[in-house]
């Protein structure tokens, strides 16, 4: 196996683009990532699109044969990779292994949704498709609703308290407003959402026991990288990362089949192997991006990957650790929460973001300093299909 | 008439393992072979919700859902017919139901709905 290399990123902006279809944010993702990569009129061998509503949204499927063509990307190998939230986590393991085995050499990955086509009725029942058919998705089960039914486990077991949920959301959502290509760019206070009593009218219940503020968005909004083996690059313009390692694993559909509904057995067995893979432990780690779709998520994620023991991720990002500047910094991009959650795009944009913090890219207000490893972890369904990156910069 | 409740579950004759819903093969010893099991008696709730952004195809205000485990071991989903002000606890043990839970086309669809006993 080769060592595989991200040598271009680009993302647009996530939120609301009324002015853009699918394809045009796949496309501008695109060409940023080939010109960051310095490719300008280069091809490349394959290209994978991560997205989960093409379909089933904007009425278009094949994706990605549509994108080679656009882009003049002609005769690439070209997929959709479909895997409800973590589609951008899996196109990124496809195009990661295309490399690695030797089958191609260049390879651009790309992910995206557009969500916001759908009146929020629509979009949280095309989520909900996720769900089992009929032990779960009839009875009207929303993807707030699963996380709001483990975090009442989570809160009974462990002792989160609303207070631990409301100093991620307050974090990330600070991140957010520093990142141009957030979608919330809105900070809150402690004030605003939680111990007063307007914050029951700014912050109401969307599914007890969680609130609006510990949700991401439902955005649109597209990230993409390029690849090619490490061994390849000659005098390289930027620092060179690779991703050293990476994981995979699945777990039950149905939350009430888990033994114990409050272990992300899958998010744990992700990180393991992605941490063997790339030979280094949860302590190298100096950046991580992980899927707090729901502020409980970013919690739970950080005692399963092993950042924190079980218990102890709500203490410490109420006491600060995952600031900037913290123990273990998470989400300073804003993560799920502030940037943004299109659907498919999510696992490709959190690679983007730690390949600018490992290549010393962000400005100081968000960059975490002499970064060298990284982590992202893209959760899909109810944590039922969890993939995990560890990033290395290369020491030139 | 009230109505049986519908829920299949599926105990592997190997090795014991009580699934719900169907998998094709035993999640801990890998079987085919499976009987039939019905849920008996009363479920104590495990977690539940209150939803207030509901997905298309309900047009309400609210939904209660949770997951609870029958006495025989079976756990399920199954939405709970309680107003906003009641105040629900885990571990609370709850009468199961059949009954409408949604509207497809004007057609009612059953599921399991959890009722606190009196």
């Amino acid at each position: 196996m080769r060592d595989v290399a991200v040598i271009g990123v680009g993302m647009i902006q996530f939120g609301r683009r009324d002015e853009d279809s699918l394809m045009d944010m796949l496309a501008y993702a695109s060409l940023k990532a080939l010109d960051d990569a310095g490719l300008g009129d280069q091809s490349v061998d394959a290209v994978y699109v991560g997205n989960m509503g093409g379909g089933a949204i904007q009425h278009q499927s094949a994706i990605a044969s549509s994108l080679v063509d656009r882009l003049s990307l002609l005769p690439a190998a070209a997929e959709t990779v479909e895997n409800g939230p973590a589609s951008g986590g899996s196109a990124v393991k496809n195009g990661l292994l295309a490399v690695a085995s030797g089958y191609y050499d260049t390879v651009l990955v790309v992910g995206g949704e557009k969500m916001r086509d759908l009146t929020g009725w629509r979009a949280t029942d095309f989520v909900a498709t996720m769900t089992h058919p009929t032990a779960e998705y009839i009875y009207g089960i929303t993807l707030p609703g699963m996380a709001g039914m483990f975090t009442r486990l989570y809160m009974e077991k462990y002792g989160v308290t609303r207070e631990m949920l409301v100093a991620v959301a307050i974090k990330n959502q600070d991140m957010g407003g520093l990142n141009p290509y957030a979608h919330v760019e809105m900070a809150i206070t402690k004030e605003g959402i939680y111990d007063n009593p307007a914050s029951i009218v700014n912050n109401p219940v969307v599914a007890d026991p969680l609130h609006l503020y510990d949700a991401c968005p439902v955005s649109d909004g597209a990230a993409a990288l390029i690849l090619c083996p490490l061994d390849k690059i000659k005098n390289p313009a930027k620092p060179s990362v690779v991703i050293a390692g990476f994981g995979q694993a699945t777990d039950t559909q149905t939350l009430q089949e888990r033994e114990d509904p409050t272990d992300l057995k899958a998010v744990t067995l992700a990180a393991q192997q992605a941490f063997e893979r790339a030979k280094l432990k949860p302590s190298d780690i100096h950046v991580a991006e992980l899927h707090d779709a729901f502020t409980i998520l970013e919690i739970a994620e950080s005692e399963h990957v092993g950042f924190f023991k079980k218990g102890e991720g709500g203490k410490a990002a109420l006491a600060g650790k995952t600031k900037l500047g913290g123990q273990i910094p998470i989400n300073v991009s804003g993560g799920l929460k502030a940037r943004g959650h299109p659907v498919g795009g999510t696992g490709v944009a959190q690679v983007v973001d730690i390949v600018w913090q490992l290549r010393h890219e962000l400005p100081k207000n968000r960059q975490v300093k002499n970064a060298q490893n990284g982590l992202t972890v893209n959760f899909g369904g109810f944590g039922n299909n969890v993939l995990a990156f560890v990033l290395r910069r290369v020491q030139q | 008439m009230k109505k049986e409740i519908q829920i299949i579950a599926y105990k592997c004759k190997k090795c014991g393992k009580l699934h719900f819903p169907f998998h094709d093969r035993c999640l801990a010893c890998k079987s085919r072979d499976f009987e039939q099991v019905r849920p008996a008696g009363n479920a104590k709730l495990l977690t539940f919700t209150r939803i207030y952004n509901l997905p298309w195809g309900f047009d309400q205000r609210y939904l209660t859902i949770g997951v609870a485990e029958f006495e025989n071991g079976i756990r399920a989903m199954g939405q709970i017919a309680v107003d906003e002000k009641y105040d629900l606890k885990v571990g609370q043990v709850m009468e199961p139901t059949w009954a409408p839970v949604r509207y497809e086309y004007d057609e009612a669809v059953y599921g399991l709905v959890l009722q606190p006993l009196a």
